[in-house]
């Protein structure tokens, strides 16, 4: 079973970053403020880097070992433990202990969550060591870093839902730490309380579920067990679909989905390397990979037994897709909008799985590989594309911030109060930096395109599998209608609102005189955006390689020559055989290509300031804009002024009715339970405790103190132990 | 291996006993070399003689004792673990006109290297606890009496080990009682070290007291297994037990109350808590790991293998109720009143007592081994003996860690009141830290080596009762052997004592430390390397133990159950 190689090491993957906590957090407790520490070390910076690059090391060289074949090992066992069932009379051995396992899913989000792990290291050194606000606790910042690093690590090695679920609950611990980082804000706090407590509604569901799998599965949560064909054979579909259902709400807490997706937009309160951490690297792939574990239960389980469960999963993802872009629509803060276009991406994803789930439960193996493969690698697109957007973002408030300092500066010495309600998020405070942030505007203009999914680019390749599996489901269950319509719609609308991002940012003028003094100046910031950047540029590249069909279908997926394999892939994208395909594929270009970018060009494009430059590369997007909005009388002044768009501001109301809900209700139900609690829990409680309380008392009480007394015990004792053996001889 | 006494065969095997003796001896001389000397009678002649007079400065240095005694015990446990770490140990048996008198097997020698352990780390603590003051200046009358009786300590805590290691050689009973009273006495002595404090004085005498009563009750049960069997050598007991008139049991029951004394099981526990509070932390440690130990290798020498029912017979030691009742008794009566302790070393004393009904659980489970017919009863009984093992191992690590902690505190005041750990965690994190994993061991949470520990007897226990009923196919409770409640008594009585455990997390967490006790913690190097030491076998000991299994496998086969 177990092979030695590299894997043996695999363990460290997770392990570094976990010992680093506490050694970041002791040495910040020691050396906060000495020069070496702040200057050299990047108050624990350095150590992060460090142990985040020996684990991409590390990682890199597992998935080099493990791209082809299955991978398991046996780090480390604690205990084994047999029981015999009393009713088959079978005995059961448990092992408890540690053990890793890598397959064609371990091997992606390995890859994702180290390399954006270290790349986000790299990014926070620039952007949290610069700003002053957090002077003496960055070693904090680094410390729940590194341990959130190793939630997601260790998530993604585990070879038991078990161990999945521990570290899963260390990230959602992490989060809440992170997202939390500025407790002294009410807003923060708030923000990580929300997020915890709505994941953790999710979670309850899943620990439902592993209870729930845990017994169908004869107290194995194990995959080399819970993943054999005949183990899933054996066990009640219906149940099995109950258990994943309650795992899947889990997932759809932890990624943010409708109905749990109230969370994410608040989570943009933690600085910004914490939100790309959590919208990229870790935090919402983990609610992805849970459900893309789920995939041998559905290839295993009965035809058409689990479908239901694959709908929901598709129907709940099209109506994120849609819901999380229309509120995105009318968002004024840049990294809102980037956490509403999280959730409309993910859901795409969860439409993908969804449809890969059917596919395989309703036994077309091919497509069901080529949804699949689809979905991971528009997990693995999204991934780079987000997690440079979030950098991207943060470099413009970074600088914006900066800018501002200058500003308020110059004008008024004495004005030395930065907290002048002045949003540095905000976009309708930018505009017009493209010439002046050329990075950047290129890591975001980029990084948009793949998220839109115009072609050749990033999330293109993969965002078109993922409908085209929706529709082809769509042809054989027409309730995969609504969900194929939805992200269908939805690719249009995530035109719209990246370019409106995009525009509203980077061209037209400056809206504000801070913006006009905007300039890229800190280091390390740069590095994971260019970096990044060809990430997203190279998808093509992974494309190419049939990265879509290897990452669906493990065994048989192969690497084909680079140029071949472009070529296939665009025939397939482009002329497909399939007539219907073909067209869908022009109407999904159509829509995110020409439709979306074209309104939000017309609302919000424009020319640059007189002698001001964008690179090449953009500044025909920026001559393209400002033309289009000369040119259209388009006016939406009246819909922005609709109910629609007043209840979007209002994120829909769902924070609202949850609040209400939660104050009614929860908080009606939690007054009798604490009524309920202090007089009969505590009361029972209170009652044992003066009982056992006086029964010590007086057992004490006979330890007198006297020798003469012990004696006498003794004496007693020794009449004991007669009685007892005389009674039995 | 037989040999002889004296034989260079003997010298071989007992080389770590031997340097016990030598050490203990040089703690005589050294600190009395000085620069007398000797006139040989009716000439003039002055021969230098070395012992008196005038010491010598640099051997006079009350430090010496201590580190003496500390290299000592590291030597010897040394020896004796890469002696037998490995497995392949040699037996050698001592005769001496016929008789066996000390044999050195797995057995043996892992009990010798639990003492040497414990008394080792004591002792190092006792290098911080019982200072010796080299400085130059002024002394205070405290640190005078200190440096006055630093030799005595030493020599009484390396005798204790001595006479340990013989309770654990001994393979006659008169051998062990020898054994078992020079470690006594010492323990006796040590307990009442500090004899200017009032407390230290009388738990010591209180100690004696009691302890000679139990003694003699149980030397009173010895003779009378003499007069019934005209031997007590382990071999001949064991061989013509089943032949026994009434004075065997008569005896039995004696023998039971003198080592029930040295396990402090209820109810002749009653002098372990005001000695271990009257005694200082690192003794008390001892107390409550080693001489314990030492009382639980009586217990397995009469109970399991002399009076151990014939293979042959109905199955069930004719000690099987008694030993079930007084294990359920000390168990219960230790935690409940350890539960309102205000002292923690009271309440270490009581948690001991509910530690030694839980060995004693698991040893009923033994004497009813062969209830079921099982086919291979040994492996089961060696299975249970092999966790009792295991469990006086890992309290050395724990128990005897928590009390290190608390020498500690006692290093800038008493330790006998709760509130004296208050704010612990604040004052000095990493014992606080510390403090809080050994209660936790204590209290049984996984993955730490008082969970093994229990889990390892809750299971031998357990395993016993179904015997190989499983092999039917169901089985109903009703099935089951009685011993099965034992388990359930252990079960219920290890989530009494969280209460009082996780209450020291509590008080050292949550509360404010109180006044006078705002400053840091004292330094003390050696005390911390020790409870360092403690808390690292906790966790590795708790996550992976089979070297300690597998040595306590191999003890327990060399008792020849089967």
């Amino acid at each position: 079973m177990s092979e030695s190689g590299i894997i043996d090491y695999a363990v460290l993957i997770p392990l570094l970053p976990m010992l680093a906590f506490p050694v970041i957090l002791f040495l910040g407790k020691l050396f906060n403020g000495t020069p070496t520490w702040v200057k050299n070390v990047k108050e624990g910076g350095i150590i992060a880097l460090t142990v985040m690059g020996a684990s991409l090391i590390l990682a890199l060289l597992v998935i080099k070992e493990h791209m082809h074949h299955v991978g398991t090992a046996n780090i480390f066992t604690w205990f084994e433990s047999s029981w015999w069932n009393s009713e088959t009379g079978a005995i059961t051995t448990k092992v408890f202990g540690v053990g890793i396992h890598i397959d064609h899913l371990t091997v992606m989000l390995l890859f994702v969550a180290a390399f954006l792990c270290f790349l986000i290291n790299v990014f926070s050194i620039g952007y949290m060591n610069t700003d002053p606000i957090n002077d003496n606790r960055n070693h904090r910042f680094y410390a729940e870093f590194v341990l959130f690093c190793s939630g997601m690590l260790g998530m993604v090695l585990a070879d038991s839902f078990l161990w999945l679920f521990i570290f899963w609950e260390l990230m959602g611990l992490c989060s809440y730490l992170l997202i939390g980082f500025y407790y002294e804000r009410p807003s923060a706090s708030y923000a990580a309380k929300k997020a915890f407590l709505t994941t953790r509604v999710g979670d309850v569901f899943l620990v439902i579920g592993l209870v729930m799998l845990w017994n169908l599965f004869d107290g194995h949560l194990d995959y080399a067990y819970v993943f054999n064909q005949e183990n899933i054979a054996a066990v009640n579909s219906g149940e099995l679909q109950i258990a994943l259902g309650m795992m899947f709400i889990g997932a759809v807490g932890k990624s943010a989905q409708f109905p749990l997706h109230v969370w994410l937009p608040d989570a943009m309160e933690g600085p910004t390397p914490v939100s790309a951490l959590i919208h990229a690297a870790t935090m919402v792939n983990a609610g992805l990979y849970l459900v893309a574990r789920m995939f041998p239960f559905f290839s295993g389980a009965e035809l058409g037994a689990l479908s239901t469960l694959a709908i929901v999963i598709a129907c709940i993802g099209g109506i994120t897709a849609v819901m999380a872009a229309l509120i995105a629509f009318v968002q004024m803060d840049l990294k809102k909008v980037l956490a509403y276009s999280t959730m409309s991406q993910l859901a795409y994803i969860f439409t993908g799985l969804g449809s890969a789930l059917w596919f395989a439960n309703n036994g077309y193996e091919e497509l069901a590989a080529f949804a699949m493969g689809a979905s991971l690698f528009h997990l693995f697109n999204h991934a780079m594309a987000k997690g440079m957007l979030f950098m991207a973002s943060g470099s413009v408030i970074h600088e914006m911030h900066h800018a501002h300092h200058e500003v308020a500066h110059h004008d008024d010495d004495h004005h030395d109060d930065h907290d002048d309600h002045f949003d540095a998020q905000s976009m309708e405070n930018m505009g017009g930096l493209a010439s002046r942030m050329p990075i950047t505007a290129t890591a975001m203009f980029v990084g948009s395109m793949s998220i839109i999914g115009i072609p050749l680019i990033g999330g293109f390749w993969s965002k078109e599998g993922i409908i085209a599996s929706a529709w082809q489901v769509a042809l054989k269950e027409p309730i995969f209608l609504l969900p194929a319509l939805l992200v269908l719609i939805g690719a249009g609308m995530t035109g719209f609102y990246m370019s409106r991002m995009w525009f509203m940012t980077f061209a037209g003028k400056p809206k504000t005189e801070v913006a006009e003094h905007v300039h890229e100046q800190t280091a390390w910031i740069p590095i994971p955006l260019v970096t990044l950047t060809f990430m997203t540029l190279g998808a093509i590249i992974l494309a190419g390689m049939h990265a879509g069909h290897w990452l669906g279908d493990f065994d048989d997926g192969h690497y084909t020559n680079f140029f071949d394999g472009v070529g296939s892939e665009m025939e397939h994208v482009f002329l497909n055989h399939d007539p219907f395909l073909m067209v869908l594929t022009y109407v999904a270009i159509g829509l995110s290509l020409v439709l979306g970018p074209s309104f939000a060009m017309a609302l919000y494009g424009g020319s640059l300031d007189k002698g001001q430059k964008a690179k090449p590369w953009m500044q025909w997007a920026i001559n393209l804009s400002a033309k289009i909005n000369k040119k259209s009388k388009f006016d939406n002044s009246e819909w922005a002024n609709s109910s629609l768009a007043e209840s979007l501001h209002k994120r829909l109301h769902f924070d609202d009715i949850y609040d209400a809900a939660v104050m009614k209700i929860v908080v009606g139900f939690a007054n009798l339970s604490a009524i309920f609690d202090s007089k009969f829990i505590d009361g029972a409680i209170k009652a044992i405790e003066s009982t056992s309380q006086n029964a010590s008392r007086r057992v004490r009480a006979l330890t007198t103190g006297s020798a003469r007394d012990y004696i006498m015990m003794t004496a007693l004792g020794t009449l004991v132990i007669f009685i007892l053996l005389w009674g039995v001889a | 291996m037989n040999t002889e006494v004296f034989s260079i065969d003997f010298w071989k095997a007992f080389a770590p006993e031997t340097i016990l003796i030598v050490g203990l001896i040089l703690i005589f001389i050294i600190p009395n070399l000085g620069n007398s000397k000797f006139r040989i009678p009716l000439t003039k002649i002055q021969v230098p003689w070395f012992l008196g007079g005038r010491r010598f400065k640099a051997t006079g240095s009350p430090a010496i004792p201590g580190m003496l005694a500390t290299a000592t015990l590291f030597t010897a446990v040394g020896m004796m673990i890469i002696e037998t770490i490995n497995g392949n140990m040699d037996t050698t048996t001592v005769t001496s006109g016929g008789i066996v008198i000390l044999q050195v097997d797995n057995f043996s020698r892992f009990f010798e290297i639990l003492f040497l352990v414990a008394v080792l780390l004591a002792s190092m603590a006792s290098l911080d606890r019982i200072p010796a003051n080299t400085f130059e200046g002024k002394k205070s009358l405290e640190e005078m009496y200190d440096n006055r009786r630093q030799a005595d300590f030493y020599i009484l805590m390396l005798t204790t080990a001595i006479g340990m290691c013989v309770v654990a050689l001994a393979q006659d009973m008169f051998v062990l009682f020898v054994g078992l009273e020079l470690a006594s006495l010492a323990t006796y002595v040590l307990v009442g070290f500090h004899k200017e404090s009032k407390s230290g004085a009388e738990s010591g005498v209180k100690y004696f007291i009691v302890g000679s009563v139990a003694s003699g009750i149980g030397l009173y049960g010895l003779s009378l297994l003499y007069l019934e069997f005209g031997s007590l050598q382990l071999s001949t007991l064991a061989a013509n037990w089943g032949d026994a008139s009434a004075l065997g049991p008569i005896a039995l029951g004696l023998v039971l109350v003198g080592f029930g004394f040295k396990i402090s099981a209820a109810p002749f526990h009653f002098a372990a808590p005001d000695a271990y509070s009257g005694a200082n932390s690192p003794v008390a440690g001892v107390l409550a790991t080693a001489s314990k130990a030492m009382g639980m290798i009586g217990l397995i020498r009469v109970l399991l293998v002399v009076a151990l029912p014939e293979a042959d017979s109905d199955g069930s030691a004719i000690w099987l109720y008694t030993l079930a009742t007084l294990s359920v008794i000390t168990m219960t009566w230790g935690n409940i009143a350890a539960l309102g302790s205000t002292n923690p070393k009271r309440m270490l004393a009581y948690s001991s007592v509910a530690h030694a009904g839980y060995m004693m659980a698991a040893l009923t489970a033994v004497g009813a081994w062969k209830w079921g017919n099982v086919e291979a009863p040994g492996d089961y009984a060696e299975a249970i003996v092999a966790a009792v093992l295991f469990h006086l191992f890992v309290l050395v690590a724990f128990k005897l860690g928590a009390f290190l902690v608390l020498g500690l505190l006692e290093m800038e005041g008493g330790a006998s009141r709760l509130s004296a750990l208050s704010g612990l965690a604040r004052r000095d994190p990493l014992i606080g830290t510390a403090m809080f994993i050994f209660m936790l061991a204590l209290a049984g949470v996984p993955p730490l080596a008082g969970f093994m520990s229990k889990f390892l007897v809750i299971a031998g226990i357990v395993s016993t009762s179904v015997g190989d009923l499983w092999m039917n196919g169901t089985v109903s409770f009703s099935e089951l052997h009685w011993v099965w409640w034992l388990a359930l008594a252990m079960f219920i009585n290890s989530a009494i004592s969280v209460f009082y455990y996780l209450r020291i997390g509590v008080i050292m967490f949550l509360d404010v430390p109180e006044e006078g006790r705002r400053k840091p913690l004292p330094y003390g190097a050696s005390i911390r390397m020790a409870i360092w030491i403690c808390l690292v076998a906790t966790i590795i000991l708790g996550l992976s133990g089979d070297t300690l299994i597998d040595m306590c496998y191999r003890a327990a086969e060399s008792l020849n159950l089967a």
